[in-house]
């Protein structure tokens, strides 16, 4: 019974495609639609919408101003409850958003209710509570490898252009922003472009499958975020003390190939177990105990095997890294069996969401603000990755090479520094108080009027305070300080908001 | 001569105006010079290198001895001069090469090749802007000698090629300058005012040659007096205009647009000690240094490196300074050239390398990462601030493992190329002595911990010295480590 149900669901999805006339005959229309007099059909309710965005990113060297404004459309997927899913990278930097009815281009404002980066998902809800009434919604389903799915993709007429998929491969890849990546679904096929680009709903019959991330035109490869991590999305999303992300571990391992570094670490039978090569300080591995050097052997009665790998019933060969993060949720306390020095000892790790806002370098700064202080002209900001990331596609090379150095390697540089964010010189906008300071950027400061900076936050107490009259900037390497005349800083406030059309000489 | 890709070909119309000294006179100085050399090999650098050459120019100066480029002959395995009018090659010896200043002597120890050569004087004044001058050379486009005129267009500090990690002194002429013109004479009422040696390819700009002026090449043959080439001077501080009020005033400065800020002073350094961050130098050796850091010498404004250009070894600078107000006099002796020379070009060495079960192990320098592109930012960026970052402190030798000889016993270790060494067995390694060393301590394994790498490589000593032989047969290495240069 259920095996022709389905089989009945994928006919009609792989339809939608076809005369919208012949698919109102087969369906068999709700009762409301009036036949009378209508000489076009009413379609079948589909499920999904297009999302209209409108973005405009602030600009990390300007930071008091916004880029100009960009639209991009993508086809959202309706799920239950009056709800959109559609990709996080979609919806960042949105100022404004609608959903757009794919047959009648009726259009309705909406606002982004969950939006989590990291694993790239975001709910919108439609600010007409009828608005998504007409829409069928899509339940959650988990493919397996091999099996077909469907891309559904919107042509200009309304009609849902269904474009076959096979999955392929499901394994860890990396993300848009962040660092470990998520449990990726790698599909075989040959999408078209459409205006919506290629944010798109996969589907498995007429339930949701993953929703696609990029595409690859070339090798005709698409990456797709898989039903797995929208699950643990959604209920996060559902959680009534608020959403929290998905949980890491707080370590990195390598793999145990190496008969020589194997002995090395005391094993002395087995072919399981990956080397841990760093522990986050403060992290759940960290707070478990869990030193580098360490033999990762299992975690919930799951063996890794020496690539880092654990058997998921339903994906087979899948790097640890999923089952923690995405299998299990914040707070969840694990059992990991390590391998110390030749002894094999337990622990109990308890998961925890890494807030991006904790690291001395964010790695992504998306629907917020940049701060930053101008003082007489000195530009003060905090070093963050988006702001290397203005130095365009090739930022990982062409944006300042000691920056990108404090960036990659943060956790390892900046352990036990007191430090929450590095306070760095920007630019400088040249008025009379900078006279000789013109060619000065992405310059560290340490001090200003003797008060360390902890983050852009002591600027302000630090400015409080001349030094006899005077702004003393003291800067990592050369050229050592800078001094500014503190009253004529103040004075040519008006004129250099006026002249470089600054709304405001700071936002912290 | 062959740094230089010329892909524009000029033809020059030559007129030769009347001048002090007859083209006749000229011809008895100059030398062809055709060199054979042998560029070591930074990818395999066990291999003695491929063999190349090409042919500049020198001219014969006083006590029988010729001036010409470093880069004419450097590497040089053998080298051969030749006379205007006089068919017979001589076999000529470098006797001093400084790679800083792009200059060598080089002698024939026939005595006949001097016999009717006259040995060209150098002026003693640097040339007039817009004065005119004639190249003398064997330049690309025939074989015999070539004369091209031109006119002195700027005069002021340069980056030399040869090394590309030092500026001195340049005199940029319109004359034409193409490959081959190197090392050969560039005169103006009969004497030398400099030695052509560098230019820019046809596509980026035309007419631009440069020559090296008196005072460089003097300082040059006044350093090897001494039977050694000691090399220049170098303050190692940076400096920092100050032109803000507000800083002249805080600093306790007068408005009169002199001092500078002392923005870094290395350690290890000719200053370190005399200087501080945040001193003003007032004067050098009793210059006043204006606030933009140019001075005034023999009634040329030039920036203040200048005094130093002048230096040997053994010599003091004297400073004027301003430490917290109050003024004071501090001196600061050269006792050596800058140590580390990884980020300048190197010649007449060979690569230090040291292969230990198919892993190969290099000190990175600039010549190592022209053959071994390696896109590491740790190690980009360890390299690019092994000055101002001081990594030289910890690290005087970033020994990088370059590259995996694939065997049994290195499989799994391929993924660490490009890592930089910090220990082994416990030592810290900061030098490639240093690990010779350690290899060279009995033990069981070796485990190698990498810079910022949780995981160490582990290479056991029974499996290493059975894929010693191996290794080197498979691999055709003739030697297993060079540790001297």
């Amino acid at each position: 019974m259920s095996r022709n149900l389905f089989l009945c669901a994928l006919l009609s999805a792989s339809l939608v495609g076809f005369t919208p006339s012949l698919l109102a005959k087969e369906a068999g229309e709700p009762k409301g639609e009036a036949k009378a007099a209508a000489p076009v059909p009413a379609l079948k309710p589909i499920s999904v919408v297009r999302v209209n965005v409108t973005s405009q990113p602030y600009d990390f060297l300007r930071p008091w101003s916004k880029r100009p404004p960009f639209q991009r459309r993508a086809v959202g997927a309706v799920l239950p409850g009056s709800r959109v899913l559609t990709t996080a990278e979609q919806v960042t930097n949105a100022t404004y958003l609608e959903l757009e009815k794919p047959d009648s281009g009726e259009k309705c404002p909406a606002t982004v209710e969950v939006v989590d980066y990291e694993c790239n998902l975001a709910i919108l809800k439609a600010s007409e509570p009828d608005f998504l009434k007409p829409f069928k919604p899509l339940a959650l389903v988990e493919p397996k490898v091999g099996d077909d799915l469907a891309i559904w993709q919107l042509e200009n007429n309304g009609t849902v252009l269904n474009t076959r998929a096979l999955l392929t491969t499901a394994e860890v890849g990396s993300y848009p922003v962040g660092e470990g990546g998520f449990l990726l679904y790698r599909l075989t096929s040959s999408l078209q472009p459409r205006d919506s680009g290629f944010t798109s709903p996969v589907v498995k019959g007429d339930e949701l499958a993953g929703m696609l991330l990029r595409f690859d035109a070339r090798s005709q490869t698409a990456d797709v975020v898989p039903a797995p991590v929208i699950r643990h999305f959604l209920k996060a999303a559902d959680s009534k003390d608020g959403y929290v992300g998905f949980p890491r571990v707080g370590m990195s391992s390598s793999a145990l190939r190496d008969p020589q570094l194997r002995r090395y670490a005391g094993l002395t039978n087995g072919t399981g177990g990956v080397y841990v090569t760093e522990v986050h300080p403060g992290g759940p591995a960290d707070k478990a105990g869990i030193c580098v050097g360490d033999v990762l052997l299992s975690i919930a009665n799951n063996a890794i095997d020496r690539d880092g790998n654990y058997l998921d019933p339903r994906y087979g060969k899948v790097s640890f890294s999923h089952l923690l993060s995405c299998e299990h949720f914040d707070g969840e306390k694990l059992p990991f069996k390590l391998m110390r020095q030749g002894k094999e000892m337990d622990c109990e790790v308890t998961l925890a969401h890494p807030d991006p806002s904790q690291s001395i370098i964010e790695p992504y700064t998306l629907d917020k603000a940049p701060r930053y202080y101008v003082v007489g002209g000195v530009v003060f900001q905090e070093l963050s990755r988006q702001f290397l990331k203005e130095w365009g596609p090739e930022w990982t090379r062409k944006a300042p090479q000691r920056f990108l150095y404090y960036d990659r390697y943060q956790d390892e540089l900046f352990q036990n520094d007191p430090r929450q964010r590095i306070v760095i010189l920007s630019n400088v906008l040249p008025t009379p108080c900078t006279v000789g300071y013109e060619e000065l950027n992405c310059l560290v400061v340490t001090e200003v009027n003797g008060v360390p900076l902890k983050s852009l936050a002591d600027l302000e107490g630090a400015l409080a305070k001349p030094i006899e009259g005077f702004h003393r900037i003291k800067l990592q390497g050369h050229p050592g300080e800078i001094v500014l005349d503190a009253k004529e800083a103040a004075a040519i406030e008006p004129a250099l908001m006026r002249n470089y059309g600054l709304p405001s000489v700071k936002r912290l | 001569m062959r740094r230089y890709v010329w892909l524009l070909l000029v033809l020059f119309a030559i007129s030769i105006p009347a001048r002090a000294i007859s083209i006749a006179e000229v011809r008895k100085s100059l030398v062809r010079i055709t060199t054979t050399a042998q560029e070591p090999n930074y990818r395999i650098p066990w291999n003695p290198g491929s063999v190349g050459g090409g042919t500049g120019a020198g001219f014969v100066i006083e006590g029988n001895r010729i001036l010409t480029n470093a880069h004419v002959v450097s590497n040089a395995r053998f080298i051969s001069v030749e006379r205007e009018n006089d068919p017979k090659h001589y076999i000529a010896q470098v006797q001093f090469i400084g790679h800083d200043c792009d200059l060598a002597v080089l002698t024939v120890s026939d005595a006949k090749f001097f016999v009717g050569t006259v040995a060209l004087s150098f002026t003693n004044q640097i040339p007039q802007i817009e004065s005119s001058v004639s190249v003398y050379g064997y330049p690309i486009g025939g074989d015999r000698l070539s004369v091209t005129t031109g006119v002195v267009s700027r005069i002021a500090f340069q980056q030399y090629a040869h090394s590309a990690a030092d500026s001195h002194l340049a005199i940029q002429t319109s004359a034409a300058i193409n490959p081959g013109n190197s090392g050969g004479p560039v005169l103006q009422d009969g004497k030398v005012i400099g030695i052509a040696f560098q230019g820019y390819n046809g596509e980026v700009a035309q007419n631009v040659g440069y020559m090296i002026p008196v005072p460089v090449i003097q300082r040059f043959l006044k350093d090897i007096e001494s039977g050694h080439y000691n090399r220049y001077m170098d303050l190692s501080i940076t400096t920092f205009s100050l032109l803000n009020p507000a800083q002249r005033k805080e600093l306790g400065l007068k408005d009169d647009n002199l001092g500078v800020l002392v923005g870094s002073v290395i350690s290890g350094g000719a200053c370190d000690g005399a200087l501080k961050v945040g001193d003003v130098i007032l004067a050098i050796d009793g210059h006043p240094v204006q606030s933009d850091g140019f001075v005034e010498l023999e009634g040329e404004r030039v920036e203040m490196p200048e005094i130093v250009e002048r230096k040997f070894k053994g010599d003091s600078v004297q400073f004027q300074i301003l430490r917290d107000k109050a003024p004071l006099e501090v001196t600061a002796k050269f006792t050596q050239a800058w140590p580390f020379q990884l980020q300048a070009s190197q010649y007449d060495i060979r690569p230090r390398y040291l292969l230990f079960g198919g892993l190969l192990f290099q000190p990175v320098s600039r010549d190592f990462f022209q053959a071994n592109p390696i896109d590491n930012l740790r190690l980009r960026f360890l390299y690019d601030s092994f000055v101002t970052d001081e990594i030289f402190k910890d690290h005087p030798d970033l020994i990088v493992l370059s590259n995996v000889l694939p065997d049994p016993v290195n499989t799994y270790v391929a993924g660490f190329r490009g890592g930089i060494v910090e220990e082994i067995n416990g030592a810290k390694i900061k030098t490639l002595d240093d690990m010779a060393a350690a290899f060279a301590k009995p033990a069981e394994q070796y485990v190698i911990k990498m810079l910022g790498e949780g995981r160490p490589i582990v290479m056991e000593r029974a499996g290493v010295e059975a894929a010693r032989e191996r290794i080197k047969t498979r691999y055709n290495v003739r030697q297993e480590q060079n540790l001297s240069e």
